[in-house]
């Protein structure tokens, strides 16, 4: 495996405008699900084929009562090791050498749905009750092979998602992480290791969404 | 209006500009977002407009690519080199694609409803305009005020009010403007006050 | 905004009150992350824990409507623990004044108040002057009479418990916000302020602006990078189109309506322009008449000249003291004195206060003309709730627009930039500009007005329209030059440095220090005079897209066009110090070197104020020079005065027997109800708007992506009030006030939390205004602003849509 590319996002700067959220539907040209007010700001409540980058959000009140309200822009982790591609034998998902982007094919609809689910540790991949084709972030293939940042990393006005070559995302998540500790002493970085998508959150990552840091 | 790309950052080495998905190997079928045509493909010959958002008053940049075979627009993201937004969005400016031609509840026909009908005609432009400026004008000179109580000169109508825009363009504002004034109108007013 | 947007970063510590500014204007917020990384402070002050506060160092709560209390607060905090800025204070502002004898404050009325006619004579507000004329100071601030002192003993009846008081914020909380923000009063520190319509829309609306330019100024924060007091506005182009003045008072670039008592061109003039006796003041406002005539022979021409007042005669004149205001509109609609109605792109019968007054109102008209990209609640008012199409007959025409990316122009951003766009694609169907449609109805009322003389012809056939291209079509950059101006003769004036300098007839004119007021030139709106300097299209120069940022503070001065003369920071001498040397190096907006000025375009070329012949002072829009801490300009008096909102959870004012700002109008009509301290409406509610939908969401309801993310109406409330409600996240419930309600679902969430005011639990809830009935289609009327009570400002008439009472139900 190549270097390849990253994404870090610093929750600590996201603002849920979910400029990112529409950015993908926009770039990619998803239809939109239809949708209730459940008592949240969260819409549509979850990812699904046709909403591969959803931004949680999260209130309550901290141990010593103040509020907060945690923003968390959901999309797939593109792992090192991809969970879901232990049942992938034909190439129905792949690991782009180059990017490491893990994509999707629409070979997908071959495999079993339930297992593949069960193998991604962050409740990623959807399928369409349709086609059975299963949908998640391609990481921007098309874009990030022709010159262009993924279209929710390009949307994102205060720096919260950043994308770039791994090694250098590294560094950037060591730093923030190391800044952030100053106010934040439990903050950190998601698995950075394991995953191209590193997520930084400021505290206990259950406040963010159950499977920020995986299952 | 020209547009440059400054779209990397904390990249150097690129996987290598334009290239084909098909050449790396992967295959994306018909899967949705990936059409006959791929969007991606399309945009290397589309026409890029820069325009300003629609919504509040930040200004954000955009940049509209209107595809070269059809006239359509077909992406409409952040302008990179725009000083306030630096090519990001929000929810809103990122859907801005949906305000657009592509949108099939836009108004397409001028619409006018009857005294006591219950439904929406279309009509021509002609007509509206005929019309419009007919009622106009009727209700102006019946309703004309010369002068006030005191006597003195006002040269005004009190029965036609007018409300806009904050959402049309400087041009058209002064346009309207001109249009009002010119009318005798005084209950003027816009966005602005709410 | 006195600055822009991208200054923000420039800050040390931003307020963020009154607005929520992550969610209503979210790329500002690149911004202001910006300057928290470089180590700035962000406050954010609101009923609600909103997106904002999620980012802010601290974040605390006040009731909505209590601003003023607030804020009060913090002034005195400056004053008392001498926080103030004392230079900049001392040069310019007019701190060291001396008010009149006349001037008197008791018990929530100043002096001059007649309760028959419910105004104040401001006459008795007035400074002490000399024989001349000149303002009489004090610099030492010793008068017990100067400004200062006033200004200290009005608000020293804002202490902090009495703040809390009435607030419902903590005294530790009040004491933490007025520490870190007042921390910005001396020389190498910038506090920035970013309010919205969190502070417009209340009865006490232009006195929370009012209090806030107090509080900077005393910290010495107008004028500065990273400083301002900024109004980060609603709409794509509603600076542009307050500039172009689409208002009852006001013609373009901030010119007075004419009223009646001014007949002649003369006595308009006589009335409108400000004189001063100061010597070092410029007094801007003296060229009220260039820019007057200007307009006059834009408006009409050759038609226009000297003999007959240049048309002055055909422009309307409103009555002397009498507004006619969005809220005036629907009333008079309602009293069934409108025959017919214009509404371009909005949607009043969502936007409005007191919807139902609205819509009874449009009912009554004989005609209405609306120009939309989408359909909305207004134009389809005839079959909306309670409607009967059968006995309305209101005929409507609804007429197809262009969307923005289909039409070329410019718009003007909160900072004043003024930015061109292109048009992209052509619309769908039959839909043309607003430009264009405006352009027809205009052409055949002139050919009607020619065939069939009717009353006043001259008001249209005189008026110029050469705007079309060579298709016929509206053209905008003809419209963009007529409204930078011609000269229309040639001229020989002098630049400012005192050369002559040749312009031609039929020229750009380039700057307006070039308009005159004998009819040699013509201009739509002064503002804008130097937006569009040469015939070719690179004369655009709200078309420019140059990068560079010589002062690495963002000014980027080749990027479009800023008014005025691309002025990036108003007030910018304020920057410096009097000898024109910056207060804070680090920092340099503009600075006085080798005998001129460098950095920003200053507020005018003339040497710092040091210099006691030829030195100007840097407010140069007030007629004396210096900004107001006290200002006897407005309509409910000089200092902001915490009044309740008219309706509210308490039996009285904290502190006062006024209960409500004295002078606002109220409407009498039987839909013109109001319920305060009223148990059957015990819970405070303010409006609010979205991220994922604009305005009343005419626009964005229609767009799948958007009503997905924000599908339905939703009323915010603390666990407290909805376990005494019995209401769970989620479930219907009803929102009622005594003027309608609405059904939507409910979300219960601890960003919401119970006040403490004067002991007693107030509760309050908040609402978006961004659904109705239309579409999507629920079967219920989702119009929030059929709760909102119709009563203005005191001052601007804009809406209390912030802090009325309603009830909240299970459903």
């Amino acid at each position: 495996m190549s270097k390849g590319f990253s994404i870090l996002v610093d929750t600590s700067k996201c603002t849920a405008c979910r400029g990112c959220q529409i950015a993908c539907k926009q770039w990619n040209q998803l239809p939109a699900t239809e949708t209730k007010q459940w008592g949240s700001y969260q819409n549509p409540q979850d990812l699904n084929a046709d909403t591969w980058k959803v931004v949680r959000f999260a209130d309550g009140l901290d141990a010593s009562g103040k509020v907060y309200w945690n923003f968390f822009s959901d999309q797939c982790r593109h792992c090192m090791s991809p969970g879901c591609m232990a049942e992938s034998e034909k190439g129905e998902i792949i690991q782009n050498e180059q990017t490491g982007a893990v994509i999707f094919t629409p070979k997908t609809k071959e495999l079993n749905f339930k297992a593949t689910l069960e193998g991604c540790p962050y409740n990623i991949p959807r399928q369409d009750p349709k086609t059975k084709v299963m949908f998640k972030c391609t990481m921007c293939f098309d874009r990030i092979t022709n010159n262009q940042i993924p279209a929710c990393v390009k949307s994102c006005p205060t720096g919260a998602m950043v994308f770039g070559e791994r090694d250098k995302i590294l560094d950037l998540t060591k730093k923030r992480v190391d800044e952030l500790k100053k106010s934040f002493p439990e903050a950190k970085a998601l698995n950075a290791d394991e995953v191209r998508v590193i997520f930084v959150v400021k505290g206990d990552p259950k406040k963010y969404y159950e499977f920020a840091a995986g299952k | 209006m020209s547009v440059t790309r400054r779209e990397f950052f904390l990249v150097s080495g690129l996987v290598g500009a334009g290239v084909a998905l098909s050449s790396l190997g992967i295959d994306m079928g018909p899967a949705k977002a990936y059409a006959a045509e791929l969007k991606i493909d399309k945009m290397k010959t589309a026409k890029a407009s820069t325009s300003v958002c629609a919504y509040c008053s930040v200004g954000c940049g955009l940049i509209v690519s209107t595809d070269a075979k059809t006239g359509k627009i077909i992406n409409i993201e952040g302008d990179s080199d725009h000083p306030i937004n630096e090519g990001a969005l929000c929810a809103k400016g990122a859907a801005l694609f949906q305000t657009t031609a592509a949108n099939p509840n836009r108004l397409t026909k001028v619409l006018y409803r009857a005294p006591y009908s219950d439904k929406w005609q279309e009509k021509s432009w002609d007509w509206a305009i005929a019309e419009i400026a007919k009622k106009v004008k009727a209700t102006r000179d019946a309703d004309f005020v010369e002068k006030n109580e005191k006597g003195e000169i006002v040269n005004r109508v009190n029965s036609i009010a007018h409300l806009g825009s904050s959402n049309i363009d400087n041009e058209e504002v002064a346009a309207l403007n001109t249009l009002v004034r010119s009318l005798g109108l005084v209950y003027i007013d816009h966005q602005a006050r709410i | 905004m006195t600055n822009h947007y991208i200054d923000i970063k420039n800050s040390d510590c931003i307020l963020v009150m009154g607005s929520n500014a992550a969610e209503n204007h979210p790329i500002s917020m690149k911004w202001v992350i910006k300057a928290k990384e470089a180590g700035a402070k962000i406050i954010s002050v609101d009923p609600r824990f909103t997106r904002t506060s999620s980012v802010a160092d601290f974040y605390t709560a006040l009731r909505s409507g209590t601003d003023i209390a607030f804020l009060g607060g913090m002034i005195y905090y400056i004053l008392d623990k001498n926080k103030y800025f004392k230079d900049y204070v001392e040069n310019y502002t007019n701190a060291s004044y001396i008010v009149g004898e006349k001037f008197d404050f008791k018990d929530g009325l100043f002096s001059g108040y007649n309760p028959d006619t419910r105004k104040y004579d401001a006459k008795n507000w007035a400074f002490k002057r000399d024989d001349k004329g000149v303002p009489i100071k004090d610099p030492t601030f010793q008068n017990p009479r100067c400004v200062l002192q006033l200004l200290k003993q009005h608000y020293s009846r804002y202490t902090p418990e009495k703040v809390s008081q009435i607030t419902g914020t903590p005294v530790e909380d009040l004491l933490k916000v007025y520490e870190m923000y007042s921390s910005t009063g001396v020389k190498d520190k910038a506090g920035t302020v970013l309010y919205a319509l969190g502070w417009t829309h209340h009865t006490v609306g232009t006195e929370n602006i009012r209090a806030s330019a107090i509080m900077q100024l005393l910290l010495g924060n107008i004028g500065i990078a990273g400083g301002g007091i900024n109004a980060l506005r609603g709409q794509p182009n509603v600076q542009g189109s307050t500039d172009g003045c689409l208002l009852f008072h006001l013609l373009p670039g901030y010119l007075k309506v004419p009223r009646a008592s001014q007949q002649t061109l003369e006595s308009y003039l006589k009335g409108n322009t400000p004189t001063t006796a100061e010597t070092q003041s410029a007094n801007w406002w003296q060229n009220y008449p260039k820019y007057a005539v200007s307009l006059l022979k834009y408006l009409y021409g050759e038609k226009a000249n000297k003999g007959n007042d240049f048309g002055y005669s055909w422009l309307p004149k409103a009555e002397d003291g009498k507004t006619y205001s969005w809220l005036d509109i629907f009333d008079e609609m309602y009293a069934g004195k409108m025959k017919g109605m214009f509404v371009f792109s909005q949607n009043p019968a969502g936007s409005s206060p007191n919807v139902n007054k609205v819509v009874a109102g449009m009912a009554k008209l004989d005609w209405l003309v609306h120009t939309n990209i989408f359909n909305n609640e207004t134009a389809s008012f005839w079959h909306g709730p309670g409607m009967d199409p059968k006995k309305i007959k209101t005929e409507v025409f609804l007429l197809p627009a262009s969307c923005s990316v289909e039409k070329e122009g410019s718009l003007s951003n909160s900072g004043r930039l003024s930015q061109w766009r292109y048009k992209a694609a052509d619309g769908p169907g039959d839909t043309i500009s607003d430009g264009e449609m405006i352009s027809r109805i205009v052409l055949k009322l002139k050919e009607l007005y020619s065939k069939d003389k009717g009353k006043c012809p001259e008001a249209i056939l005189n008026i110029r329209w050469e705007l079309l291209d060579a298709k016929k079509k509206f053209d905008s950059h003809k419209m963009a030059k007529e409204t930078n101006g011609y000269f229309l003769a040639d001229k020989t004036l002098k630049d400012p440095t005192g050369k002559d300098i040749e312009f031609k007839k039929g020229s750009l004119v380039p700057s307006f220090a070039y308009l005159q007021a004998d009819g040699s030139t013509s201009c739509g709106n002064w503002l804008y005079c130097g937006s569009y300097t040469k015939d070719s299209k690179d004369g655009n120069l709200m078309a420019r897209r140059g990068k560079e940022d010589p002062t690495g503070l963002g000014l980027f001065p080749n990027w479009a066009w800023c008014w005025p003369v691309n002025r990036r920071v108003l007030y910018n001498r304020a920057s410096c110090d009097p000898t024109g040397k910056p207060w804070n190096p680090n920092r340099v907006l503009v600075e006085w070197k080798d005998g001129k000025w460098v950095g920003d375009i200053p507020d005018g070329p003339w040497p710092p104020m040091s210099d006691k012949e030829k030195g100007k002072l840097p407010f140069i829009m007030k007629p004396d020079g210096v900004a107001f801490l006290y200002g006897p300009g407005l309509a409910d008096g000089p200092f902001p005065e915490h009044y309740e909102p008219v309706e509210s959870p308490l039996p009285k004012n904290l502190m006062s027997a006024q209960m409500n700002n004295p002078v606002i109008k109220i409407f009498k009509s039987d839909l013109d109800k109001f319920a305060s301290n009223d148990p059957n409406f015990h819970i405070v509610c303010s409006t609010n708007t979205i991220t994922e939908h604009w305005c009343s969401g005419s626009f964005t309801r229609w767009q799948p992506w958007l009503l997905e993310a924000q599908p339905e109406l939703f009323v915010e409330m603390s666990p407290a009030l909805a376990q005494e409600k019995g209401i769970k996240n989620g479930e219907r419930v009803v929102v009622s006030s005594i003027r309608g309600q609405v059904e939507c679902a409910a979300m219960v969430t601890p960003r919401m939390r119970p006040f403490k005011i004067d002991g007693k639990t107030v509760h309050q809830v908040a609402m978006p205004f961004a659904f109705g009935w239309l579409f999507p289609k629920t079967g219920k009327d989702a119009t929030t602003n059929l709760l909102t009570p119709g009563v203005g400002d005191a001052n601007t008439m804009c809406p209390e849509y912030k802090g009325f009472m309603v009830n909240v139900k299970k459903a």
